[in-house]
């Protein structure tokens, strides 16, 4: 299809000669793409050393702290146990003492499932707030202070927000006495402390900034001017944030989506506080496994925390990618 | 613009009550440590003073709870050293790509992922199977630091991306050595970014109680010393004080961080005058460069 | 929800026959937009735009061009003032209700979805089935010829692609105006001269309102039917191309097209439809038959470096309109050699053909004769 006058007289722009343009200041940059790359590997050797000297001592921090202590646990799980720990015979009777545990069962099932309704009720609340700060407040001194406002807490002790709640949540809590006066309830509920409800609020308050900040910043990186050409193109308030914001998104709800999900797996202390001894989770069994010396169960109880984590984290990433097809 | 008004609005006050519910629980537990010497854990408030805060000074747990606090300070201090350098370097060594790059990533994502009480219990096999006692200093820092670790570098990358390496040529150019350029021109652009990632290591490290949990062969830290209050004995008002002094301490370190931080970008912004933009670009732009505001340390 | 009558207008192939719209255009009424109490960013601006017309609005960074060019697109609400399109105010819509679309200076291409995706994307909004805006599209794209990229993410695309890509998306929409917000900004110089020759052609075939913001003074002589040239929020003069460059009405305009040189001084005699003025080191006769220039007046005039004839060319010595130079620097730039000289305790700047090159090559700190006709010398207002 060439030109004004085209074969069939079609408007249109004069394709080739444009190509042509394009076309030299293209070569030109390859050219230099080029030059660049050939003095890059004169000198890949030395470099190679000075890139190992900065990571070396990272990579052997974590690969003993993080790597090797991961792999123990593995490990153990097909370990003996002795009365003051472990020996490394072989065996699979802590993993047959697991299947034959339906406790343990019910409650990783119960992690997991609680796990994901936190991740959703973090993401229906949290991407309002995301929101807010990176679309709706224009003014970029606002943005970084409400954002700092917002994540402050992240900075203090989840052990002291955990303990927190407690004031709020008992039967004469400052929630209780709250919805009493409001004339909401004419008797205290019981349900606030100590229970699942109380452990679900809690981990809210304490996790959903993990779901926020990489909301924010993948909003933040949405070139304003593609809302405006949707909105040039058509596209009302609503329609704009379901074709354009929401999409540009997903990294971001996924990536927090992952981290709540793992950090409410795991969680363990803030169950103890919270929820005393009427919740529990795997995180407390496997602390409950640990202080009688099972070992080699709690090993084995870890593994499958960490397997049910590897399958949470897959259906997330499933989740995302669906969304992509519409 | 009007559109957008009502839904700016709507999401502003919805804001307010997000942070109500972020602070509002920490709030109620500063007010409650303020009650006189009848106060409970819950409302009504009974009487005022300081009675519990001095309790916490000069009471029967103050001996522990002074030796754990100051212990939990040298121990964060360290971690935050470690961290700030090893971040440092790992980035240092992500300015160029290399053969295991991604590999190493993962690993320190890893870092990330793994939660605290496994770490902490895999380590603690690890020392049991080396025969080695675990200990604060060895066993709790390494893990502390693995938790500072991915935040810190995080921070660094996001630094390095904003950095204009052309202006180590430049040193380089006019004459400067490696080391001196170093010196001379890269540490002092990047020193914010430094000074966030000890803060990360420093405020985690400070708070963290999971993998800290099995590896501190009873030297407590004030993390473990608030959960054996909290969970092994009667919670009064006392432990409300702590939290409160313990907030601050997070709270202060974020504050001193952000004021540091203000202060280099405003001598850096003063004498750059910036070409004056049509002001509809300008209220178009805004949103644009943002990731700085997490770092707050622009190498510009 | 679109606007029924919207769509309809919109319908039928964005390819068809270049077709007038009818209508009374674009009209600007006492626009003004205030940024906060103290900047005022465009300045009781009225202005008139017909359907087919292809305007420029050129201006310094800051003279509220952008700013012009959003409140008719809908990006910003005036302060004061009236947008009327075809008898209709436009005030009040939003942008997705207004029949103009806007090319983004650095494209603001939807970086998640396809390139075919990006240019169906106002179809689809405005609710066309899924066959018919997919054929709308590929028209689009064949027509900027893309049509074989249409599947690749816009992140994969060379800038002059993207920019093809932005094009397409706003025809595809067949809008009432078409707002290009300094469109070839973000392109390399070659590009950017061929594709300001393609949009001038592509306007000229579909017939559209085309409003274009640039602060290339080249660019906007290249592609207006009529430039408006803005300075600190006000319209200081609205010419068709030719008259913007050779009599621009006054300093600012003359200032900002450059190689004008500029002289002051006071109005020594007004007669014979000739306005002599003294400036000092340097005495201008110009015609100006209209001019109610009067005598003892301050003046201000400008002369065309391609005015400035140069050496062998100059004719008579001693009058007005004649002065003796120093060529500074010699500069060459192919069609034509730009001498910067030093004359009547100021500098000046001649054109003359590249062909004279030889000429001048060299001579540096030389002397040379310079004159200009009484026809040349333009009376500015101040």
């Amino acid at each position: 299809m060439s030109g004004s006058s085209g074969p069939e007289g079609r408007p249109g722009l004069h394709v080739e000669e444009i190509v042509e343009a394009e076309q030299v200041v293209g070569e030109r940059a390859q050219e230099e793409v080029a030059l660049g790359e050939k003095e890059r590997t004169g000198a890949r050797g030395r470099r190679a050393l000075t890139t190992a000297a900065w990571t070396a001592p990272g990579a052997v921090w974590l690969l003993f702290f993080l790597f090797a202590p991961v792999l123990m646990i593995v490990l153990v799980s097909f370990w003996t146990r002795t009365v003051s720990g472990f020996e490394a015979v072989w065996t699979l009777e802590n993993y047959e003492f697991l299947f034959d545990s339906n406790v343990y069962w019910d409650q990783l099932w119960n992690s997991f499932w609680h796990s994901l309704v936190i991740v959703a009720l973090a993401l229906v609340l949290g991407y309002p707030v995301a929101y807010f700060l990176a679309i709706s407040v224009t003014s970029l001194r606002y943005q970084i202070a409400l954002f700092i406002i917002a994540l402050a807490p992240f900075w203090t002790s989840y052990l002291i927000r955990a303990v927190a709640w407690i004031p709020m949540m008992g039967r004469r809590g400052a929630l209780n006495t709250a919805l009493q006066e409001v004339g909401l309830i004419g008797e205290p509920l019981d349900i606030l402390l100590f229970s699942d409800f109380a452990v679900t609020v809690a981990m809210l308050q304490l996790y959903i900034l993990f779901m926020v900040a990489p909301i924010f910043f993948m909003l933040a990186q949405i070139d304003r001017s593609s809302l405006e050409a949707a909105r040039d193109l058509g596209a009302n308030a609503f329609k704009t944030f379901r074709e354009v914001i929401l999409p540009q998104s997903m990294p971001g709800v996924v990536i927090g989506s992952i981290f709540v999900f793992i950090l409410t797996m795991g969680e363990f202390a803030t169950v103890r506080i919270i929820g005393g001894g009427t919740v529990s989770s795997v995180g407390t069994i496997v602390q409950t496994q640990v202080a009688s010396v099972q070992f080699p169960q709690a090993a084995a109880s870890a593994v499958f925390l960490v397997l049910a984590m590897v399958l949470g984290v897959f259906v997330l990433l499933r989740f995302s990618n669906l969304r992509e097809e519409l | 613009m009007r559109r957008g008004r009502w839904t700016k609005r709507i999401l502003a006050i919805y804001f307010v009550l997000f942070l109500l519910f972020l602070y509002g629980p920490m709030i109620v537990m500063a007010a409650l440590s303020f009650q006189g010497p009848q106060g409970a854990v819950t409302f009504p408030m009974r009487g005022l003073g300081f009675h519990w805060w001095d309790q916490l000074v000069n009471g029967p747990r103050s001996e522990t709870i002074r030796e754990t606090a100051i212990r939990s300070l040298e121990l964060s201090v360290v971690s935050g050293l470690v961290v700030a350098v090893l971040a440092f370097s790992l980035s240092m060594g992500y300015r160029r790509r290399f053969r295991l790059d991604g590999v190493l990533f993962y690993l320190i994502m890893l870092a990330l992922m793994t939660p605290g009480i496994l770490l902490s219990l895999g380590t603690s096999f690890l020392w049991r199977y080396m025969e080695t006692e675990t200990s604060l200093w060895q066993t709790a820092l390494g893990t502390n630091v693995v938790w500072g670790l991915p935040f810190a570098f995080l921070i660094m990358v996001a630094v390095w991306n904003r950095y204009d390496a052309t202006v180590e040529e430049a040193s380089r150019d006019l004459g400067a050595g490696g080391l001196r350029t170093f010196r001379e021109v890269t540490l002092p652009l990047v020193w914010t970014g430094v000074l966030g990632a000890f803060l990360f290591g420093f405020t985690l490290a400070w708070n963290e109680y999971d993998r800290t949990a099995l590896l501190a062969a009873g030297e407590n830290t004030l993390p473990l010393e608030i959960f054996a209050l909290t969970v092994g004995s009667v919670i009064r008002p006392d432990l409300y004080a702590l939290g409160t002094a313990t907030t601050a301490v997070s709270l202060i370190g974020v504050g001193l961080f952000l004021l540091v931080a203000a202060i280099v970008l405003r001598r850096r912004a003063r004498g750059v005058s910036e070409p004056r933009e049509e002001y509809g670009e300008l209220a178009g732009e805004n949103g644009g460069g943002l990731a700085a505001g997490a770092s707050a340390s622009r190498a510009r | 929800m679109p606007d029924e009558q919207t769509v309809t207008q919109r319908e039928g192939a964005p390819t068809a026959p270049s077709r007038t719209p009818s209508g009374t255009g674009l009209e600007l009424k006492s626009l003004t937009k205030r940024f906060g109490d103290e900047v005022v960013a465009v300045d009781d601006i009225n202005l008139h735009i017909a359907h087919g017309e292809y305007v420029v609005l050129l201006g310094p960074s800051g003279c509220g061009k952008t700013t012009t060019l959003r409140m008719i697109g809908g990006h910003e609400e005036p302060t004061s003032g009236d947008i009327v399109l075809d008898g209709q105010s436009l005030l009040g819509l939003t942008p997705d209700k207004r029949p103009t679309t806007t090319v983004f200076q650095h494209f603001a291409l939807f970086p998640h979805r396809s390139v075919r995706e990006n240019v169906e994307f106002g179809p689809k909004m405005h609710g066309i089935s899924k066959a018919e805006r997919r054929e709308k599209a590929m028209t689009a794209l064949d027509m900027v010829g893309l049509g074989a990229m249409s599947d690749r993410k816009p992140s994969a695309l060379s800038g002059g692609q993207q920019q093809r890509v932005a094009l397409a998306r706003v025809l595809v929409m067949e809008p009432k105006a078409l707002l290009l917000d300094e469109p070839l900004g973000d392109l390399d110089r070659l590009l950017r001269l061929r594709m300001r020759v393609e949009l001038r052609a592509l306007q000229r075939q579909l017939g559209l309102m085309f409003i274009h913001v640039t602060h290339d003074q080249e660019e906007a002589l290249s592609v207006g039917d009529r430039i408006v040239v803005m300075h600190e929020g006000r319209i200081e003069q609205v010419a068709d191309p030719f008259t913007i460059s050779n009599l621009p009405e006054n300093v600012r305009v003359a200032s900002f097209m450059g190689d004008n040189n500029i002289f002051e001084g006071t109005v020594t005699s007004h007669e014979g439809g000739r306005v002599s003025i003294d400036g000092g080191d340097a005495q201008l006769r110009a015609l100006a038959a209209e001019s109610d220039a009067r005598v003892g007046q301050q003046a201000v005039v400008s002369v065309r470096a391609a005015a400035v004839q140069v050496g062998e060319d100059a004719r008579d010595a001693n009058g007005p309109n004649q002065l003796l130079g120093q060529i500074e620097v010699v500069e060459y730039l192919g069609d034509l050699v730009k001498l910067h000289l030093a004359a009547a305790g100021r500098r000046l700047v001649a054109k003359v053909p590249g062909d004279r090159f030889p000429e001048f090559r060299g001579r540096e700190g030389s002397s040379v004769q310079l004159s200009w006709k009484e026809e040349d010398v333009r009376l500015l207002r101040a």
